[in-house]
């Protein structure tokens, strides 16, 4: 089991795009006890990863209840930067 | 995984700017808060050595050599703070359920990497800092004030992040505020046999906290910025306390577990250190997650402010609340705190674009 940020940043490592709904389904069989899987936290996760240049948003959209829900993928460099620390 | 779809509607390209306004406005906010807390930090180690048996300690007939007043009692209260911090980082991530995690990142590339950068700021560039004050007196503050500008330095060639001239402008600007508030706190430039080689410890410093400041903001992306300070933490705290204060000791003819057990049993001056170690917890921990949200070059300039908030949380604690005598704010501190929040403007915002923009309006 890796730590919970990783695990975040691993799941991009297909070249697919998630929002944070997305990552939090696919993690919650694992983490679904970790009180820092819910979207606030997941989407300064990811937000502090695009910042840093581990992911790129791919689009945007708003959610049924008039949020935007932001979709992140990582790039080849992303992907090469993740995979080099996290294995 | 959710696949790509049409345009996004006008409301959902609002919503989208106002949730990147926000996490921007969070990261700087965050940058900032990382400075005032540091200032607390400051301001209760300075406190905690400073009564108790740290008096009788730096006093006249401490029966300490001027090599271990000078450099192990500087060593011991920054390993106090940073254990208490330590034990404040592991409560506060067991608290949160991060505990796990802290022992999971602790065994990852990353997390040695974290550990290395927090032994480079730390017990290094801490004791290079002392030594250059020793050295060369207090033209090493406004040197070892660099390092925001080596951070960002360094983070544009490490991690490609932005560095524009503007930036670097804005860092200037920073660093002089900073350098005003050094020299005028500490007496000015006089002349000090050992100028060159202090001068050389403080750039030690300088280049010491950059490392740290860029590495451990880039390492926050990969790892929750509480693990982070977590790592931090217990690597500083441990190997200044079992490392560095027994050497230092051992060169300066004194028995540093004795000493360091005798500190641990001086509770007048226990309670602040453990305060102080409280602040110290969000003062790295901010820092980390303002670097990691908002770029070294702009959290580092606004964490840079520590250079106001340190003598400003020292006169209100030190000065006006334990009524001791002169922690008095230097008046060009707050000509420089104004300084420095043009140069935090300059590097967070383009001048031109807010006009430009207000035209527009």
């Amino acid at each position: 089991m890796m730590p919970l940020n990783f695990a975040i940043l691993k799941l991009f490592t297909n070249g697919q795009e998630a929002c944070p709904d997305n990552v939090i389904d696919a993690l919650r069989p694992v983490y679904g006890d970790f009180k820092a899987l819910n979207k606030a936290d997941v989407l300064t996760a990811l937000m502090t990863a695009e910042s840093n240049g581990l992911l790129e948003e791919s689009r945007f959209e708003l959610d049924e209840s008039g949020d935007v829900r932001v979709f992140f993928r990582a790039n080849a460099d992303g992907i090469a930067t993740i995979n080099k620390y996290i294995r | 995984m959710a696949q790509a779809t049409g345009a996004p509607s006008q409301a959902a390209i609002a919503a989208k700017q106002r949730l990147a306004e926000s996490f921007r406005r969070r990261g700087i906010v965050t940058a900032i808060l990382s400075g005032v807390t540091y200032g607390n930090y400051t301001a209760f180690m300075t406190l905690a050595m400073s009564v108790g048996i740290w008096a009788g300690w730096y006093g006249e007939n401490s029966g300490f050599t001027p090599f271990a007043v000078a450099f192990m009692l500087s060593a011991l209260g920054a390993a106090l703070t940073d254990t208490f911090s330590a034990v404040w980082a592991l409560l506060i991530a067991a608290w949160k359920g991060k505990l796990g995690d802290f022992g999971r990142s602790f065994k990852t590339r990353p997390g040695a990497i974290l550990a290395c950068a927090a032994l480079i700021g730390g017990p290094f560039a801490s004791t290079a800092y002392v030594i250059g004050l020793q050295q060369a007196g207090s033209i090493v503050v406004p040197i070892s004030a660099l390092c925001p500008a080596i951070g960002a330095i360094l983070a544009r060639i490490l991690f490609k992040q932005p560095l524009t001239p503007r930036m670097m402008l804005g860092i200037v600007i920073c660093f002089g505020a900073s350098a005003l508030i050094g020299m005028s706190s500490m007496g000015g430039t006089e002349a000090h046999p050992n100028m060159m080689v202090g001068l050389l410890f403080g750039f030690g410093a300088a280049l010491g906290w950059g490392i740290e400041g860029c590495v451990g903001g880039y390492a926050s992306s990969m790892i929750d910025p509480e693990v982070s300070i977590a790592i931090r933490e217990v690597t500083n705290g441990l190997s200044n306390l079992i490392i560095m204060v027994p050497v230092l000791a051992m060169i300066g003819g004194a028995d540093g577990f004795a000493v360091i057990g005798k500190a641990l049993g001086d509770f007048e001056s226990l309670k602040f250190f453990i305060v102080g170690g409280f602040a110290c917890y969000w003062g790295f921990m901010l820092w980390y997650k303002g670097n990691a949200m908002c770029g070294a070059a702009l959290g580092m300039a606004c964490n840079g402010m520590f250079s106001f908030w340190g003598p400003f949380f020292c006169w209100i604690w030190i000065g006006l609340v334990f009524g001791i005598d002169g922690w008095n704010m230097p008046p060009v501190a707050w000509a420089a705190a104004v300084l420095m929040i043009v140069g935090i403007f300059t590097i967070a915002t383009n001048p031109l674009a807010f006009f430009t923009k207000k035209k527009e309006g």
